[in-house]
């Protein structure tokens, strides 16, 4: 680089007309055709009645839409009548979740009248990773996985391949690599909305809806029974003639036991075998874990076993128990509210069954993840026992038994549909991610802030930064995913302008991490930390520039004028991108394209051609004008600058000497951030650190040097720095 | 008295609102016939009252018949808002919990006053205020049992037409006491749809909001049929009114059963809390849908001879009976 300022050809300089002053103009501009742009007021459905029935054609009808929420029904003719085929909503009338670019994605959803989802369709979406990027189809295919589907379960976005893994398919759905977020916030749009319309329509408004208790698997002990009793795990309900005679009392039928007060009528052990240490202690492994397979997830099973006098009629499992029926004298409830409870009818294929148990007749009851049961919370056990009075006309007089269970609340999971699939999901999934990229920045801020340290080591620190910045390209970019982008900032604007809701941002928990930390260290030290240590396109920038030596390319010198008149060009690509968010254009997606970010780490270059050239082409303009991009082009690094003249700390050292006359750290800094003068501009330097090295480097500062040679002359002094 | 709560229905089959003379046939086939007339058919279905309704109306301009579908949805819906339990802000559900109602709806006063008069007429074998039966009967349903004689005893001591007081102002209900409106709320709103189309000009329509309606007759020039399907087979046309004209009411033991022999369902005997035994079902026709409606459902608790009785004091009405199956 040219070390003076140096003139521009003039049909440039008119131009631009010469830097700063155009730039504010063109900026002042731009901010007023947004603010003359309409805003979009909420986001609303777009289908109306001749879209709806291209969807759902002949012979299905589309009904008129409720007038309270907007739902179509979709009816189908049969015999004359009509019947209910589906309920046909748009998730965005709904459930408006704003996706990884702000805007909430629109979905076609139909949900028959039992729960399941019968289709689901994009209407629109402006999800950045599908559009120009892996193309909508991926899309399209990931929600026709719901078809088929229950919205009464917590529906989860599992890993690319996951049914396929072994996955529960009722409950799983395939993810897309790369995708992560947007699939989760579409999955989330799916779930709220069609949870929205089934409190209205189906009736399963009640406080558990979807509501997913499992049994932790991992909490196996091994106990025996009476261990189990002993903690109350297993509950045991027993009826002597004593208390039947006193809950008969009065009735006329109290009179019928045989033998002593406290000779035993009934006596049930009652357990709930999901819990492993309950269930596989009952009925030995193999048929644990054969009736779990049965019994599929989120569903329930429930164990009684007659310990009594078989023959008594009082018995509820005794000769007249209907196997497969529910039981006319055993009921399951929960908070008042009976739970239906089947038999399973396990007994007729032999299942398994651990040894110490009493040798009665037994049931295993299943108990539908539908009815909303919550083995974490009390429930009883109500055995009936019915007797007659009178010969001839005889009337039946009923009186109930009952034992409530309550387990321990950490033996089980529970899972809400409403905050399942939600946003501290990802943040679970992607510790490790967090982790290292934690690890990364707590090793990258001692370092930066201790100038006599690391970064005094010229050879040292070289090769810490390029071990760094190839950590941040292919770990933080390719394998986390966690590229800042103008994109977010669109979604920042557009929570503010129209959808008020910043939950989006939470999705994606290691860029979350970086915008924190990135915007911290723009407080203390400017935009330089995240742009020369953390964007991954700058570190690939930066490691793509070392074959400039090699290949023998010399650096274009960018004319003064020009140069300070093209880093204004971020700043208007900033305004521009932001003042389309804000005026709810679609014009700030197509424009945020101006970043090669998605093309380079987001899909590893595996893109329409143009695209890839872009981003190539940026690449190959870096060996000729270092990191042109960044310091022409890049809005996100524009915000950054704006934003870090809150910076606290002016800490790249000088001396008087700086400037004037020396000029080595200006002529050294290849990001044109160091003015003739001296003064350092914080808005364009990226925290490299070359110019601190050189400073803190005796035999490299010219000053320190020259003052060291004339100590050999005069008296040596201490040098003072900073 | 029919009184479901919040349960959706299972669609009534037993009225096949076949309109026109293909009987079954689809509506394409009416449209083709009705463009000879230079007549435009449009039928409007969706849901209302906890079930699937349709709206068929034809006319020489097909915006003026769109137009009159949307306000006989329109009527249905301000309907549903006044008294339809299936809604839990509808101003009867509000009279229910509150158990008075200052300024009551319009339409509501009208169900209110003639579901009154007709208890009058019949002794009480017609009452609204049977709605405390249904979650004693719904609730020992869940439990697969029959409700005991001490529930129902404690139910009834809330049931009563004498226990609501009614005025324009204000609508007053004794402590305990709720009413459903159900068993009229189709067949009223059958009137209220017929009166907009007719507002519109519209002479010829065929109206299914659960209870049926017909005006005039179908744009081909052939009468209006209404199938009556066999309550215990609804895919089969047991009979077949033609022409039919004006308004038809069905009660039946098919629809909400709380046992599976039908012996208990969703009409109540006020006297006994128990469901009537003697008929499967009652079709009524009379010039108006909430008077089809009301007669139909009487004459499920009254039975055979005093409900014949009941409908024939009632000009231009009929009844067609059928027994326990």
């Amino acid at each position: 680089m040219r070390s003076g300022p140096s003139p521009s050809p003039p049909a440039l300089r008119t131009a631009v007309g010469g830097g700063r002053g155009a730039g504010m103009l063109l900026r002042a501009a731009l901010l007023l055709l947004v603010l003359l742009l309409p805003t979009l007021p909420v986001w609303a459905g777009q289908l109306d009645r001749a879209a709806l029935e291209r969807y759902f054609p002949a012979p299905l009808v589309v009904g008129e839409m409720d007038d309270r929420l907007p739902v179509w029904p979709i009816l189908k003719q049969q015999a004359g009548a009509y019947e209910v085929f589906a309920y046909a909503f748009e998730s965005v009338d709904l459930a408006p979740i704003p996706g990884f670019g702000g805007t909430p994605p629109d979905l076609l959803i139909a949900l028959a009248p039992d729960g399941t989802f019968r289709d689901v369709k994009v209407i629109a979406h402006h999800e950045p990773v599908f559009l120009d990027g892996l193309g909508s189809e991926p899309l399209f295919a990931f929600v026709e996985q719901y078809a088929g589907l229950s919205a009464r379960q917590a529906i989860r976005v599992g890993r690319p391949n996951a049914r396929a893994a072994g996955a529960a398919p009722q409950t799983t759905v395939d993810g897309i690599s790369m995708a992560t977020a947007s699939t989760r916030v579409i999955n989330q749009s799916i779930l709220a909305s069609a949870l929205a319309v089934a409190r209205v329509k189906l009736g399963f408004g009640a406080v558990n809806v979807g509501l997913k208790v499992e049994a932790r698997a991992d909490l196996y002990a091994p106990l025996t029974l009476p261990d189990l009793l002993a903690r109350g795990w297993v509950k045991r309900l027993t009826v002597t003639n004593a208390a039947a005679a006193a809950a008969f009392k009065g009735t006329g039928a109290e009179d019928r036991a045989e033998g002593p007060p406290d000779a035993v009528r009934t006596d049930l052990l009652v357990a709930y075998l999901n819990v492993p240490a309950i269930g596989r202690n009952l009925l030995g492994r193999a048929g644990y874990d054969a009736l779990m397979r049965e019994l599929g997830p989120g569903n329930h099973a429930v164990m009684v076993i007659s310990a009594g006098p078989e023959e008594a009629p009082e018995n509820p499992i005794g000769d007249r128990f209907v196997l497969g029926a529910v039981p006319e004298r055993l009921a399951v409830s929960q908070g008042g509210l009976i739970v239906n409870a089947r038999d399973m009818a396990v007994e007729r294929r032999e299942a398994g069954r651990a040894e110490g148990l009493p040798p009665g007749p037994w049931t295993i009851l299943r108990i539908d993840q539908a009815a909303g049961f919550d083995p974490s919370e009390p429930w009883v056990l109500a055995e009936t026992i019915v007797r007659e009075r009178g010969q001839i006309l005889s009337e039946k007089i009923a009186r109930t038994f009952m034992v409530e269970t309550k387990l321990p609340a950490d033996l089980f999971t529970r899972i809400h549909p409403e905050d399942g699939p939600g946003w501290t999901d990802p943040w679970r999934a992607r510790a490790p991610e967090l982790g290292l990229i934690g690890l990364m920045l707590a090793v990258l801020v001692p370092v930066l802030g201790r100038q006599r340290g690391l970064v005094a080591d010229r050879r040292l620190f070289a090769r810490f930064r390029l071990g760094f910045l190839a950590l941040t390209l292919g770990f933080v970019g390719w394998y986390a995913q966690a590229q800042l982008s103008i994109v977010t900032l669109v979604g920042l604007v557009r929570a503010a302008t129209v959808t008020h809701d910043l939950t989006f941002l939470l999705y994606d928990p290691p860029s979350l991490v970086l915008w924190v930390f990135a915007l911290s260290a723009l407080v203390a030290w400017g935009r330089g930390t995240f742009c020369g240590w953390l964007c991954p396109f700058g570190a690939m920038q930066e490691c793509v520039a070392l074959l400039a030596r090699p290949l023998h390319i010399r650096q274009v010198v960018v004319p003064a004028g020009l140069d300070r008149a093209l880093r204004q060009l971020k700043y208007v690509l900033l305004f521009g991108i932001l003042g389309a968010a804000a005026a709810g254009s679609p014009l700030a997606d197509t424009m945020s394209e101006v970043e090669p970010f998605k093309t380079a780490i987001t899909l590893y270059f595996v893109r329409s051609w143009p695209f890839v050239a872009y981003a190539a082409g940026l690449l190959v303009l870096n060996l000729f004008i270092y990191k042109g991009f960044c310091r022409y082009l890049c809005p996100l690094g524009a915000g950054l600058a704006l934003t870090g003249r809150v910076r606290l700390l002016d800490w790249i050292p000088r001396r008087a000497e700086c400037g004037s006359p020396c000029q080595l750290c200006k002529v050294r800094c290849r990001y044109g951030a160091i003015a003739p003068s001296g003064r350092v501009d914080y808005a364009e330097c990226f925290q490299c650190m070359d110019c601190v090295t050189i400073i803190r480097d005796p035999a490299q500062c010219v000053p320190q040097v020259v003052a060291r040679k004339r100590a050999r002359r005069v008296a040596p002094r201490p040098v003072t720095v900073g | 008295m029919s009184a479901p709560g919040r349960f959706a229905p299972a669609r009534r089959r037993i009225l096949v609102g076949a309109a026109g003379l293909a009987g079954l046939g689809g509506i394409a086939a009416f449209c083709a016939s009705a463009a000879t007339r230079g007549l435009t058919l449009r039928t409007r279905a969706g849901l209302a009252f906890g079930t699937t309704v349709a709206l068929t109306a034809a006319g020489s301009e097909a915006s003026i018949v769109e137009a009159a579908l949307a306000d006989g949805f329109a009527a249905m819906r301000a309907v549903e808002s006044a008294a339809s339990l299936f809604r839990v802000d509808s101003a009867l559900a509000r009279l229910n919990r509150d158990g008075a109602l200052e300024a009551p709806d319009p339409h509501l006063l009208a169900l209110l006053r003639f579901a009154l008069t007709l208890a009058d007429k019949t002794d009480g074998a017609f009452d609204p205020t049977v709605q405390p039966l249904w979650p004693v009967w719904a609730g020992a349903a869940a439990r697969g049992e029959r409700p005991g004689a001490e529930a129902l005893r404690a139910a009834l001591a809330q049931v009563g037409w004498r226990r609501v007081q009614i005025g324009p102002d204000r609508i007053v209900l004794e402590p305990g006491t709720a009413l459903t409106l159900n068993a009229l709320i189709q067949g009223y709103a059958a009137d209220q749809v017929m009166a907009a189309l007719r507002m519109r000009g519209i002479a010829d329509a065929f109206v299914d909001t659960g209870e049926f309606g017909a005006s005039g007759t179908h744009p081909d020039g052939t009468p209006w049929r209404l199938g009556l399907a066999d309550p215990r087979d609804p895919a089969t046309v047991a009979a077949v009114i033609a022409p039919f004209t004006g308004f038809a009411a069905t009660s039946g033991d098919y629809n909400m059963c709380f046992s599976d022999d039908r012996a208990d369902h969703h009409i109540f005997d006020p006297t006994t809390g128990r469901s009537p035994r003697a008929l499967s079902s009652v079709t009524v026709t009379a010039p108006t849908g909430l008077l089809a409606d009301g007669l139909s459902t009487a004459c499920m608790v009254l039975g055979r001879a005093r409900g014949a009785h009941l409908v024939a004091a009632h000009p231009g009405c009929a009844v067609r009976f059928t027994g326990k199956l």
